[in-house]
């Protein structure tokens, strides 16, 4: 009840509203199909119910606890889609992959999450947890700037196109799952005092943006 | 028939406390698995291998499943052990109310939040930050800088301080709401050293 009187709050004096929700994949609501029809009903339910302005999704793998898995992407897609092309409402989704900072893995991960979700027509894209979003200090902006960047390069491209690009992409982490990199806390990756990303993590960063190159995904810069 | 109005957050609560008496057990184990597995079934939902939809009419099948699923099972309230109903128009009334565009942030680092309708040219919002995970706090402020700093950030999402002051941020103690509003100073702290005072946060 107490998210209901700070929402009274916060309606009464006409603060933005988001709503959050996350469906878990394999849980309650069962499969892909079943929790993607979850999803929908929740999504529509925050705005009809709950005055919502935007709404925020994130639907998470049961066994990996990711919102990257093949799955989840397939949750994400098909219930932005089915929203997207009924409405006018705004959808956003975070971000929650297995690596940690300063992998090729966890930059890979964030990067199909920004292709599926702004392909699907969400209109923000919110993260990046990575290591799951539960590590201390183990989130950095070059995260983001992968989530930006992959984003930009897939806005206008063929919905088929982009699909044969996750054919490849998603395939290529999704196989690291039992062991994926625990990544570098942000204090390795940056210089705290400047806040200037490591020659190593640069590194790192190209790497995985010549990857989604040879994946066909077009990088400008 | 034609909603009698959008229903608001009082109305919501009113449903919530004159609905239907359900366990949370029942709720979880039994109505979401069964409704969910009926729509599904109804409106012959099968997303096959590709993750990004091709097939406009699965789509909209999917969009009414989701209506009738919330039509068909109401919205669960956990403290009240209540689930509330709602009418297929009054869905539809509020989702008129909903915005189609959102101004995030001021000055010359406002953005907008449109309704992008597919896989247009017009990128989404980038909202950088940790999404909730937990953050020292000697270090809080250069980690949001980071992501404020990177030009296809737009706007701001917090981390989470484990501490503040020194003492443990615990939950339903006043230590969260010191610690929230410190987030909230970090936060802004950061977003001036990146010299985007007015990123939305």
């Amino acid at each position: 009840m107490t998210g209901l009187n700070m929402l009274a709050g916060w309606t009464t004096v006409g603060d933005m509203i988001m709503i959050e929700q996350m469906p878990i994949f394999g849980g309650y609501t069962g499969g892909i199909e079943e929790t993607a029809i979850c999803d929908v009903a929740t999504t529509l339910g925050s705005f009809a119910c709950f005055s919502g302005n935007f709404h925020l999704d994130g639907p998470i793998h049961i066994r990996w606890g990711v919102t990257t898995a093949k799955e989840t992407l397939q949750v994400a897609a098909y219930a932005a889609a089915a929203i997207d092309q009924n409405t006018d409402l705004l959808l956003a989704n975070q971000y929650y992959p297995m690596a940690g900072p300063c992998t090729e893995m966890c930059l890979l991960e964030t990067a199909a999450q920004a292709i599926v979700d702004t392909a699907s027509g969400r209109e923000l894209l919110s993260g990046s947890a990575a290591a799951k979003g539960v590590v201390q200090d183990k989130t950095t902006g070059m995260e983001a700037r992968i989530m930006g960047v992959a984003s930009e390069a897939t806005c206008g491209m063929k919905i088929s196109d982009v699909n044969e690009i996750l054919n490849k992409l998603v395939p290529s982490y999704e196989c690291n799952y039992t062991n994926a990199p625990a990544g570098k806390t942000f204090q390795e990756c940056y210089d705290v005092k400047t806040v200037k990303p490591t020659k190593e993590y640069l590194e790192v960063y190209d790497k995985a943006v010549a990857q989604l190159k040879d994946f066909g995904l077009d990088i400008k810069h | 028939m034609t909603a009698r109005n959008y229903i608001d957050v009082y109305e919501t609560y009113d449903r919530f406390a004159e609905g239907k008496k359900v366990s949370e057990k029942e709720w979880d184990y039994t109505i979401i698995p069964r409704n969910a597995q009926m729509m599904k079934e109804r409106y012959e939902i099968d997303f096959g291998r590709t993750i990004l939809p091709t097939d406009q009419d699965l789509v909209d099948r999917l969009f009414i499943a989701g209506v009738d699923m919330l039509i068909t099972t109401g919205i669960f309230n956990p403290d009240l052990g209540t689930a509330l109903s709602i009418e297929e128009d009054e869905i539809y009334e509020g989702l008129k109310m909903a915005p189609k565009k959102l101004k995030l942030g001021r000055g010359k680092d406002k953005c907008s939040c449109k309704a992008r309708r597919g896989n247009t040219l017009r990128k989404p919002v980038i909202q950088g930050g940790p999404t909730g995970a937990p953050v020292s706090e000697g270090i809080f402020t250069q980690m949001i800088e980071s992501y404020a700093q990177e030009p296809t950030v737009d706007t701001i999402v917090s981390g989470v301080l484990n501490t503040v002051d020194g003492h443990p941020a615990s939950t339903n103690t006043p230590w969260e709401i010191k610690a929230t509003m410190a987030e909230v100073r970090y936060n802004r702290e950061a977003t001036r050293r990146a010299g985007r005072p007015g990123m939305c946060i």
